[in-house]
């Protein structure tokens, strides 16, 4: 297997805009990222573009506006997580020696199709026909999580004043007003205990990345190339109910841990992470997940700032994360990988670099198909 | 009026007249899955027989949807149980009373309206019921 490179990322805001197309919002990721890594468009060999709503080659259709015609390009669905998902496509065909240099794209235009409330399931599930959304299935693991371990809702909303105020500094993100644990908890309720503020918003966006072999790096990295340490691709696995059934913890553990193992590193050694907040309750089973604590300390990592910016411990989401940055679906695990690759590089606006960060992890966790623990788990490690 | 029963393959009334859901169960492996499933997932057996899960099971964590999809009339409950089967299922839940639900009290099945098809007309299926609110 050979080691594979990020030489270039790009993306476009994110937020509401309905009249922009997700082609138009994909082309102008895929021309950022291309720019940002100096090459010539016309070096990219194969093409990967992650999206859920966004129709028939999509794909195809943006890049075709930047000069990107004849290669294989290939969408990619793995419901939240399709944006990691094209990284891990484009990682595979370079690691396993298939083609030497790949883009990865990502993107999803959610205001086209939705003016607001939850993300639209697949009406055949069965559990999405007898009622269930996304904001209810994590309403139940937050009651059933708070329970357990004691958690309150003033630290389910401390979770968003983190992610506000990260997105505060990030003139990319969707929600940039700072918020208070008062506002969030104020917030209509749309499933007990979960606020509308504790939701990540619905919002549109792009992102992007150049990937390519060792063999080429030398010649082809104009930046600092950024080494994709570990990437690892999981579907949900029959969950036992005995366990966490319908909880994504198991998977996210377990595609971690894969990860982890590839990179030879531990959660230890991670600087900075950007993780799957959809909901304020992930950011707190996602860093137990993840091996930053133990389980059931998830919260206290948020008391003690340890996750903030400047905190003891990892810096989790700088740049807003889903709740704050947004989640424009198949944007969202670009999004994520932009956001490493510049904090690595330290070029993030100077108030939310990571100081000294050397590795950070990506972790998407995509969907809901209850008695699986998840539909798509995607965790990448990025080194410098 | 078929058509306003959803997915009326899944639960049934026993001999004694409690409503029951329908899951499979593989003797190969010992495995419940709820639905029945085409392959079981533990041994891959298709060897899958349809059998009733315990009438009670015991509620696991629920939420209040206070917000939904248009043809859910909000609030409702929604709810996980664990069957003594080793099967967690999701389900509305029928109460009086949702501030009185408890972590771990008994649940029954019952049936009774979930939604609204797009001309209006109520859908029933199967739900929880607090064992102590049943008649």
């Amino acid at each position: 297997m050979r080691d594979v490179y990020i030489i270039g990322v790009g993306n476009t805001a994110c937020g509401r805009f309905p009249d922009k197309a997700a082609h138009i919002l994909a082309r102008e990721a895929a021309w950022a990222a291309v720019q940002d890594s100096g090459i010539h468009a016309r070096k990219i060999e194969i093409a990967f573009c992650g999206h859920v709503y966004q129709g028939m080659g999509v794909g195809q259709r943006a890049l075709k506006d930047i000069g990107l015609v004849g290669q294989p390009t290939i969408n990619v669905e793995g419901a939240c997580g399709s944006g990691t998902l094209s990284l891990w496509e484009a990682w595979r065909t370079i690691a396993y020696g298939q083609y030497d240099i790949a883009l990865a794209l990502g993107v999803e235009n959610l205001s086209r199709i939705l003016s607001g409330g939850p993300l639209p399931l697949e009406e055949d599930d069965l559990e999405v026909s007898i009622g269930m959304g996304m904001p209810g299935l994590y309403a139940i693991r937050a009651s059933k999580y708070m329970s357990e371990y004691g958690v309150t809702l003033e630290q389910l909303a401390e979770v968003v004043v983190k992610s506000r105020y990260h997105a505060s500094l990030n003139p990319l993100a969707q929600y940039r007003k700072p918020t208070t644990v008062e506002e969030v908890l104020n917030a209509p309720v749309i499933a007990d205990p979960l606020t509308r503020n504790m939701c990540c918003p619905v919002g549109d966006a792009a992102a992007a990345a150049v990937l390519c072999s060792e063999e080429h790096v030398g010649d082809l990295a104009k930046k600092m190339p950024v080494k994709i340490l570990g990437c690892v691709a999981q579907s949900g696995k029959y969950s036992s109910p005995t366990g966490l059934t319908c909880d994504p913890s198991e998977n996210v553990w377990r595609t971690s841990q894969m990860a982890y193992e590839m990179a030879g590193l531990g959660p230890e050694d991670m600087d900075v992470a950007e993780i799957h907040d959809a909901f304020s309750i992930a950011e707190m089973m996602v860093v137990e997940s993840l091996g930053f604590c133990e389980k059931g300390e998830g919260a206290t990592l948020i008391d003690e700032k340890s996750t903030w910016v400047g905190g003891d411990k990892v810096a989790v989401n700088p740049s807003g994360g889903l709740l704050s940055r947004g989640h424009p679906v198949g944007a969202t695990g670009l999004l994520q990988t932009a956001e490493i690759v510049r904090q690595l590089r330290e070029e993030v606006e100077p108030e939310r670099q990571v100081k000294d960060a050397k590795v950070g992890i990506i972790e998407t966790m995509g969907g809901a198909q209850p008695a699986m623990d998840g539909i798509t788990c995607v965790v990448s490690i990025l080194g410098k | 009026m078929s058509e306003d029963i959803f997915r009326q393959d899944l639960f049934s009334t026993d001999d004694e007249g409690r409503v029951r859901l329908i899951a499979g169960y593989c003797k190969e492996s010992d495995n419940w899955t709820f639905p029945r499933y085409l392959a079981d997932p533990v041994s891959f057996s298709d060897d899958v027989e349809e059998r009733f899960l315990s009438p009670t099971g015991i509620l696991h964590s629920f939420t209040v949807v206070r917000r939904s999809m248009p043809e859910f009339k909000v609030p409702y409950v929604l709810a996980l149980v664990d069957f003594p089967e080793g099967v967690r299922v999701m389900a509305q839940v029928e109460t009086e009373d949702p501030d009185s639900l408890e972590f771990g009290e008994e649940m029954a099945i019952t049936v009774g309206v979930i939604k609204k098809s797009p001309d209006g007309t109520d859908i029933s299926s199967y739900k929880f019921i607090p064992l102590r609110e049943c008649s």
